[in-house]
């Protein structure tokens, strides 16, 4: 009987002991040498640039018609994908992989956009996978996307982009992310070989955690 | 049998406190403790990774966590070790009656209170960092993988500062979100003020709906939003609202520093918030806590080869020169080949930027500093020692008391 008095004792005296404050403001700030390594700094104009806010329109930047009056969009290109030209569908296009394989899209359309049933079962047909129900659409996961919640899907199998091309690519993953609204629909596309787009599931995320529309 | 009553006169606590560390059972606790603190750490992994997990449960005196839904006060993996520590010198050395053949046990023991003192030392002195070079640079510079730090320098006309004021990141870490901390210093001519310290936050523009969740002020049309923070700790990239005040009237300069300013590329300077007081310009940013090792290291060559077809890389290695002075020695640093040399280990980790071309992509090192990391193989060798005289003892006392036995069964 003499080890639980002798036991909660001591816990008692070492939380004492350790509750202690990380203390109030002091002259806490120190000097030092800055190594010639760390002498050069890049003096920039603007919180957007030093935040490293750029305006990227992808479609004008390349020369081609931008897809559409919407307001252009901002984002952060993750390493190793590669900006590519819009065209009237796509306001960005991205690639990624050592031979531009993998690539990654967003379309904004008016109104609904044909609704999210149907754009996910779309998705899911050129991967080969049978549609979905209603309840079934309605319990995929969510993912933020403009601050929104907007619906993500994952399907693996036999890629047929379709737009007049009757080539198959095999064993492809693609994601998508779907944001729709009367007020209209953004869709967010990746698609490319399996281990890829595994590869590249983060970049995703970073991409389109850093959509936004532009200050200008 | 009656017990005697404790006496808990504060003369005798010292005996009671040496009763409890020398206690058999408070060893029996303290290991059933750390069976459940080891599970619930490693269970934390999946949700709080590696880094937040590793803090909380074993770095710590004590923490709560909850257990079947109920929050609970549990003694963290610091407190424990220091306690079996105690337990084994006291119980298993100093206690314990000395005889010749508990010596293996005296030895084992031994060499478990090392492989303790060396979790110790790990714990309080070992150093982790990185360094990334291109190459033909040099650097002897090591940068933490997950503390910031704030940096404050007067800038010459061409952008460059030779000293600077630092914040250390253990003060400027320790400052809430809603917390005001004010500091100065001989000779920085103004009051730097931390109005809240973001350990995971993005910059965003007003005009984006997505500022809506920043609850700070609003600062040439950017406001901090706090995000959730990574389970990789070193992903995390804190921000601070950040004020520079010549008179200590509240007022000042304000500033959001984001430590996304900062360099991700050994190539690429930092780009701080400048601001002008009285005619001199300063500098002001977050930066990633450094330090220095006592050599040089450039980068000569980075050799790099992809799988053909693919992304993944399937050799990369980096030629490097260690400069000490006037001297200096060429070696190569490859995956599971680091370079030792003065307590420090220069680990092959990664490289960038991942769409770089060979020939034009910088090499990481992983710089770690342990002094206690080869203390774990000897206090094995020693623990090993001791077990193997100990069997040797009871061995030589098994087959002299058989042969006892037999000699005693034959007269009879």
């Amino acid at each position: 009987m003499r080890f639980l008095p002798s036991f909660i004792l001591l816990t008692t005296a070492t939380m004492l002991v350790s509750c202690g404050d990380s203390g109030p403001s002091g002259a806490q700030i120190v000097t030092r040498e800055l190594p010639g390594s760390h002498q050069s700094f890049r003096l920039v104009d603007s919180s957007a640039e030093r935040f490293r806010y750029q305006k990227r329109d992808a479609a004008t930047a390349a020369g081609a018609t931008p897809a559409s009056t919407a307001p252009d969009l901002v984002y952060t290109t993750p390493e190793g994908w590669k900006e590519q030209a819009g065209s009237m569908m796509r306001d960005v296009n991205l690639t990624f992989g050592d031979n531009d394989e993998g690539e990654c899209y967003v379309a904004r359309l008016p109104g609904a956009g044909g609704g999210l049933l149907a754009n996910v079962n779309r998705w899911r047909t050129q991967m080969g996978a049978e549609a979905l129900t209603a309840e079934e659409v309605e319990a995929l996961p969510k993912k933020p996307l403009f601050g929104q919640p907007a619906t993500f899907m994952t399907v693996d199998g036999d890629f047929s982009p379709g737009m007049g091309s009757t080539e198959v690519k095999k064993n492809h993953r693609l994601l998508g992310l779907i944001l729709a609204s009367e007020a209209g629909a953004v869709f967010v596309k990746m698609t490319g070989p399996k281990e890829l787009v595994t590869e590249n599931e983060a970049a995703f995320d970073v991409f389109t955690s850093s959509l936004d529309v532009s200050l200008n | 049998m009656a017990r005697k009553p404790i006496d808990w006169s504060p003369s005798n606590w010292p005996k009671l406190l040496y009763q409890f560390f020398t206690s058999f059972k408070v060893a029996t606790a303290v290991f059933v403790l750390m069976t459940l603190v080891t599970l619930l750490g490693t269970l934390a992994q999946v949700d709080q990774g590696l880094y937040a997990a590793k803090v909380k449960y074993f770095h710590s005196f004590f923490f709560t966590d909850k257990i079947f839904g109920i929050p609970v006060l549990l003694p963290g993996g610091l407190l424990l070790m220091i306690i079996l520590t105690i337990n084994m010198i006291l119980g298993a050395l100093v206690k314990v009656r000395k005889r010749w053949r508990g010596a293996g046990l005296l030895v084992s023991h031994f060499g478990m209170i090392m492989l303790l003192a060396g979790g110790f030392v790990t714990w309080a002195f070992a150093t982790d960092g990185y360094m990334a070079l291109y190459p033909g640079m040099s650097s002897n510079r090591v940068e933490s993988y997950r503390d910031w730090q704030l940096e404050v320098f007067p800038l010459d006309e061409n952008g460059r500062a030779k000293q600077s004021w630092i914040l250390p990141s253990d003060e400027l870490q320790s400052i809430r979100v809603d917390e005001q901390r004010s500091y100065d210093a001989d000779g920085l001519p103004f009051h730097v003020i931390i109005n809240g310290f973001t350990k995971n936050a993005t910059p965003i523009p007003t005009a984006s709906i997505k500022s809506s969740s920043g609850k700070g002020k609003e600062i040439d049309g950017f406001k901090l939003v706090p995000q959730d923070a990574s389970k990789e700790a070193e992903q995390n990239l804190p921000g601070a609202y950040v004020a520079f005040d010549p008179d200590g009237e509240g007022e000042g300069i304000e500033a959001i520093l984001w430590a996304g300013s900062y360099r991700f590329d050994p190539g690429e300077d930092p780009m701080p918030f400048p601001f002008t007081i009285d005619g001199q310009l300063y500098g002001a940013m977050l930066a990633k806590k450094s330090w220095n090792v006592p050599f040089e290291v450039r980068l000569d060559e980075f050799i790099f080869e992809r799988h053909p077809g693919v992304s993944t890389a399937r050799n990369y290695e980096s030629r490097v020169t260690r400069v000490e002075g006037e001297k200096e020695t060429s070696l190569e640093i490859k995956m599971n080949e680091p370079m030792r040399f003065a307590g420090y280990t220069f680990f092959q980790e990664s490289f960038g930027p991942s769409d770089g071309k060979p020939g034009e992509m910088f090499s990481q090192f992983a710089v770690a500093n342990n002094p206690a990391d080869q203390w774990p193989l000897w206090s094995l060798v020693v623990t090993t020692i001791g077990l193997m005289i100990h069997f040797c003892v009871m061995l030589v006392d098994f087959i002299i008391r058989s042969r006892r036995k037999t000699a005693a069964a034959t007269q009879s």
